[in-house]
């Protein structure tokens, strides 16, 4: 029981000290549900239109001068 | 006009993961988000020489996407949603069971909260932007987003009946788990 809310008291602090950096606590269920929402999306299949857009913007420019 | 160097190009292919990402966050329809995200990269090429080399990229173009989303709401005639007026109206349904928080539920009590607490608390949780970034992309002060998202915060706590979770819960119940393990 002892070792135990060391153990706690020791992550509390931990998370005390990088409350700064992570605002939401970094083991919090909150934190780690957004996260995980997000990555979900992050890593979610680009659609091809988006590069054939920034092929067809490239294009669309007018012919430059080398300088 | 110069032209868009390749590098710039190739930095704008790399943040469209990013970008949709953070377009359906806030329009929370994944048609919407890809038309927002399109009409981003068409700006950010047309004002390329605004943005200064060696800044961050990332933020210039979560700025655009973000103003390009209010300015469609504004057109829509949908009044942008203040936080402060708002109750709290739709109730959450699903406790959170013993720290498994299903993401379905998140998600749903993501899409409860006002637009600006769930930008601040996306742009700052998950995007990675420091609080002066976000500040700046969403043009106002640093302690408005710092107050954006801990209201979203305790909001979500709220809808998902989560409370008090971050100092004992996960451990509590890993020692319970582990203990009834060994039992």
């Amino acid at each position: 029981m002892k070792e135990m809310s060391k153990k706690q008291m020791a992550d509390a602090e931990k998370r005390h000290r990088n409350g700064d950096g992570n605002p939401l606590g970094a083991n919090s269920e909150i934190a780690r549900k957004l996260k995980q929402y997000y990555d979900e999306l992050v890593s979610d299949h680009v659609p091809d239109r988006f590069a054939q857009l920034l092929s067809q913007l490239e294009q669309a420019e007018p012919a430059q001068k080398k300088d | 006009m110069a032209a868009v160097s390749q590098s710039f190009k190739t930095e704008l292919l790399g943040a469209i993961p990013s970008l949709r990402a953070f377009a359906v966050s806030l329009t929370q329809n994944a048609d919407r988000a890809d038309d927002l995200v399109q009409e981003t990269l068409v700006k950010a090429w047309d004002k390329h020489e605004s943005f200064q080399p060696g800044t961050n990229l990332k933020a210039w173009l979560f700025t655009i996407l973000r103003n390009e989303f209010y300015s469609q709401m504004r057109k829509r005639g949908r009044e942008v949603q203040d936080s402060d007026g708002i109750m709290t109206a739709r109730l959450a349904v699903h406790p959170a069971q013993h720290g498994q928080l299903d993401l379905k539920d998140f998600r749903g009590a993501l899409e409860q909260l006002p637009e600006d607490q769930r930008e601040a608390i996306i742009l700052i949780g998950a995007s990675g932007f420091s609080y002066e970034e976000a500040a700046e992309i969403c043009g106002c002060a640093v302690g408005t987003i710092k107050s954006r998202v801990s209201r979203a915060r305790a909001r979500l706590q709220e809808i998902l009946k989560i409370s008090g979770e971050d100092e004992f819960g996960p451990d509590a119940i890993s020692a319970q788990v582990t203990g009834s393990n060994a039992a």
